[in-house]
């Protein structure tokens, strides 16, 4: 059976939501499939803020800046622009749409500190921005029925012929049937990738499918090295501790008790951007300096029980519930963990890839307005922006699209292909391939990247997607099959672990979050471009893209 | 690390009959319980159906019963259970929705009754919201929403709450905290619709038992939402809606008197027409003991009389009334 709309939206997370909710206003059917119901997705789970230079003292350029700085140099300043102009317009329109926000004395919008900006521009909600911001923008995509949201449907197939997207084949967890879903034009818009790590802040849902789709149906994955390390993660668990602690006042200290950040960055200090303070981190411990636990310590104390409590709530419960550390009283061990993939399915700034009627938006998506490392509260910024873009040019084609060509062959092939992987008799399950693949890149692709490391990692995600041709499902039903869902996801990590991996190789340089060990300085004359990489049989092939500059000419970078 | 048994009602959703199964899983006491929950996927048994995803009580996937208890398992530590229950992890699926299998249920009912309030702003398009920029919202206005923008929907609530069973016209916790937190809203217009919305059962069938705000991982603490709600209902439409009747009664029949008098609450709640059809009832309160007789007021009526004086001075009359300062404006 085949459903069909004239725009698909995969994944329903800020940015997909706000795609969907666009295309419908700009007057054509949506349908959204998304493998969580829309309130679980990832997009809940970010903590510090979203920036928007509102503040009359504040102006659009330097923000424009400081994201160009942050990025070392390798966002397209084109698409910043675009970024933080609409940062304001976006903030406001989510705060019409029912988004509680913290707010200042005099009932405006509050704004906090955060890493790498010149100016406080971060507006807030506690520290479950995220979460408010979705719930908000989930409460305006309900008002109207008509968008329609096939929940718990996980993408499995990219259907992309005669030189255009076709639509998507889906399955449906709770029933396990596959169906066709036929669409004009799709938007990719299924957040991140980290669970290619273990040591990651990501949820376990965060496994890259849409971006490993529009890669096997042939989209360019763009700067997919590029991943960044959040400084501030709990041990072990990997949660995440917002950088809007520091924004608050919050200090790291090394076990010496010094602020050890004033050395790596003495103007901003513990707000330099991530990629600075996660290697200043990484660098302490290694050293010496570091707690016995291999840490150091975010210290809350200083600011207050009444600050501390109720504009960091969240991270307050997970110190207490997570690591057994209360943040009113001593210092939070931290270490850095996977956070954000800078890259994903190129588009330009207008949402679209390589592939006519594919469209992508959100971390799934590169634009690139993060370049080599982003700046915190962008990235819900990003989603929100680009989100809206993308929905409203993916609406204007296919207003004037033919109908899709996604038909019952296309529903067979997939079935059969799944049929084949449930009915397989023996093998390795997911779960072993996967902590394989998640330690290899834990050890292999860190913050500090040393060449014979990538060389090895290479190598075993080679293996790794050989031994995955065999990959075993052992449950056999058809409702909630997990098992065969996270085999299906394994299979995604393991095409974009291959990407990362390659492109860091490749790039003999260091720049923002890609530290070479053996290339410690950033090399402009070489490698100021984008890296693009392409399916092949023998794997990805890499190209490069320039970078686009408009007003800020790349110079030496200090925080 | 110890070793710790898991005890899992498995339900293959088919029609089988649902049964405990151990898992002897090793595992810290400081770890999640969903924690050993993965172990037993990936080590023991792939085929163990549960949702799941951020880890960090912030997606409000993995609502389960511990136990016997609603729980987030991600939040939830083995120690805190194993130390009362004898190193075993008991674990059922959520209640209050059908099982589609294992640990995974069928969430259409609770997300039924969070679309049915109307769960996003209702703005009066004769006073839109500044234009261009943020509605101004004061510290008391903020302060309204007491914890509810802490939900996440996980449902604890719903699957701890005895009364969303007893009656399919109750709303349920997560929903009524909810709408209590568009009721408060500051841009929300429609503040007399959205309690007139919520009559009788709807609302009414709370108890306050308060099992909701001990099953919330996040401190939502929707029985005193509800709360809340019900003084804003008596407040706004009081005299026409059977619930509001039955509270207010309730409240003057213990000032009057000191105890509860059966005949004249029934009579404040359902009016003389409504007790006749209860004449039934009437006849089983008897034949249990129940007199219909008026009680005289009781020893010490002055006392309680007192506490009612102090409840309504008027420092105490504030925060209990509507909203502070419904509407906006831009700066």
């Amino acid at each position: 059976m085949t459903l069909s709309h004239d725009v698909l939206v995969v994944g329903a997370g800020l940015a997909g939501q706000r795609a969907a909710l666009q295309a419908f206003r700009a007057g054509v059917d949506v349908g959204v499939i998304s493998k969580l119901h829309p309130l679980r997705s990832h997009s809940g789970a970010a903590q510090g803020g979203i920036n928007a230079a509102l503040d009359p003292k504040d102006s659009v350029h330097d923000h424009i800046y400081d994201t160009v700085k942050g990025s070392d140099y390798l966002a397209d300043q084109d698409a910043v622009e675009v970024l933080c102009k609409e940062a304001g317009p976006t903030v406001i329109e989510m705060e019409h749409m029912g988004t509680i926000f913290n707010r200042a004395p005099d009932g405006s919008l509050d704004r906090r500190a955060f890493g790498g900006a010149s100016y406080n521009r971060t507006i807030y909600s506690a520290d479950r921005t995220g979460l408010a911001l979705l719930q908000g923008l989930y409460e305006e995509v309900g008002r109207d029925p008509k968008i329609h949201i096939y929940e718990e449907w996980d993408a499995v197939d990219l259907v992309v012929r005669d030189g255009r997207v076709q639509g998507v084949v889906a399955m449906e967890r709770k029933s396990g049937k596959i169906e066709g879903f036929g669409a004009k034009a799709v938007v990719i818009a299924t957040g991140p990738a980290g669970r290619v790590y273990g040591k990651t802040t990501n949820s376990h849902e965060s496994t890259g499918d849409g971006c490993a789709l529009a890669y096997r149906a042939g989209a360019y994955l763009k700067d997919m090295e590029f991943v960044q390390f959040h400084p501030t993660c709990l041990p072990h668990t990997s949660i995440l501790i917002t950088e809007g602690a520091r924004g608050e006042g919050g200090i790291l200290r090394n076990a010496k008790g010094e602020r050890f950040m004033e050395r790596y960055a003495p103007h901003f200090k513990d707000l330099a951007s991530r990629d600075v303070v996660s290697r200043a981190i990484v660098t302490e411990v290694k050293e010496g300096r570091g707690f016995p636990d291999g840490t150091v310590h975010l210290e809350l104390m200083h600011l207050g029980k009444e600050k501390v409590e109720t504009k960091l709530q969240e991270i307050v419960a997970y110190a207490r519930t997570f690591a057994g550390i209360d943040p009113v009283v001593e210092g939070i061990p931290v270490y850095p963990a996977q956070h954000y993939m800078m890259g994903g399915i190129s588009t330009n700034p207008k949402g679209e890839t390589n592939i006519p009627g594919l469209y992508a938006a959100g971390e799934a998506a590169c634009v690139s307005v993060h370049g080599a490392n982003r700046l915190g509260a962008n990235s819900l910024l990003e989603t929100l922006v680009y989100g809206k873009i993308a929905g409203q040019n993916a609406a204007e084609y296919a207003k004037t699209a033919a109908a899709s060509t996604l038909g019952q062959t296309d529903v067979d092939a997939t079935t059969g292909r799944i049929h084949q992987l449930v009915e397989r008799k023996e093998g390795e399950l997911p779960a072993k391939l996967r902590a394989e693949l998640q330690s290899t890149m834990d050890e292999l692709v860190g913050v500090y990247r040393h060449p014979d490391d990538l060389i090895n990692a290479v190598t075993r995600v080679a293996q790794l997607k050989e031994r995955y041709q065999n990959v075993h499902v052992a449950d056999k039903s058809s409702i909630f099959n997990l098992n065969l869902v996270e085999a299906i996801e394994l299979g995604h990590l393991l095409d974009l672990a291959e990407v990362i991996v390659t492109g860091a190789l490749a790039r003999t340089e260091s720049r923002g979050a890609h530290v070479r060990t053996d290339y410690p300085k950033r090399d402009d004359a070489k490698w100021l471009k984008h890296t693009l990489a392409q399916i092949t049989k023998e794997g990805p092939s890499l190209t490069y893209l320039p970078v686009t500059i408009t007003e800020y000419q790349p110079k030496e970078r200090a925080y | 690390m110890t070793q710790v048994t898991y005890q899992i009602l498995r339900n293959d959703g088919k029609g089988g009959v649902p049964h405990f199964q151990n898992f002897v899983v090793e595992i810290g006491e400081t770890e999640a319980i969903l924690t050993g929950l993965i172990k037993i996927r990936n080590e023991q048994d792939p085929t163990l159906a549960v949702r799941y995803s951020c880890r960090q009580e912030i997606c409000g996937s993995c609502a389960m019963r511990v136990n016997g208890k609603s729980r987030l398992v991600c939040s939830r530590l083995v120690g805190t259970e194993t130390k009362t229950h004898n190193n075993t992890i008991r674990i059922e699926p959520m209640a209050n929705q059908p099982v589609l299998r294992d640990l995974v249920v069928d969430q259409t009912p609770f997300w039924d009754r969070y679309r049915h309030i109307r769960p996003h702003l209702i703005l009066d398009p004769a006073n839109p919201l500044p234009q261009g920029k943020e509605s101004r919202m004061t510290p008391e206005q903020v302060d309204q929403f007491r914890e509810t923008p802490r939900c996440i929907a996980c449902a604890s609530c719903y699957s701890a709450c005895p009364a969303v069973g007893s009656d399919p016209d109750f709303l349920g916790p997560m929903a009524l905290a909810k709408l209590y937190r568009f009721t408060v809203d500051p841009r929300d217009a429609a503040y007399h619709e959205r309690l007139e919305g919520i009559q009788n059962q709807k609302l009414w069938l709370c108890l306050r038992c308060n099992l909701c705000v001990e099953a919330c991982p996040k401190d939502v603490r929707p029985a005193e939402r509800i709360v809340d709600l019900k003084r804003l209902a008596n407040q706004e439409i009081g005299k026409r809606e059977r619930g509001s009747k039955h509270s207010i009664g309730f409240l003057n029949n213990i000032e009057q008197g000191g105890l509860l008098n059966e005949t004249k609450l029934a009579r404040d709640s359902l009016g003389l027409f409504g007790m006749l059809g209860q004449v039934g009832k009437g006849f089983q309160m008897m034949r249990h003991g129940k007199s219909l007789k008026k009680h005289p007021p009781i020893q010490g009526l002055s006392e309680v009389q007192a506490i009612y004086a102090d409840l309504n001075k008027p420092e105490d009359i504030k925060g209990r009334e509507r909203p502070v300062g419904k509407g906006v404006k831009g700066e």
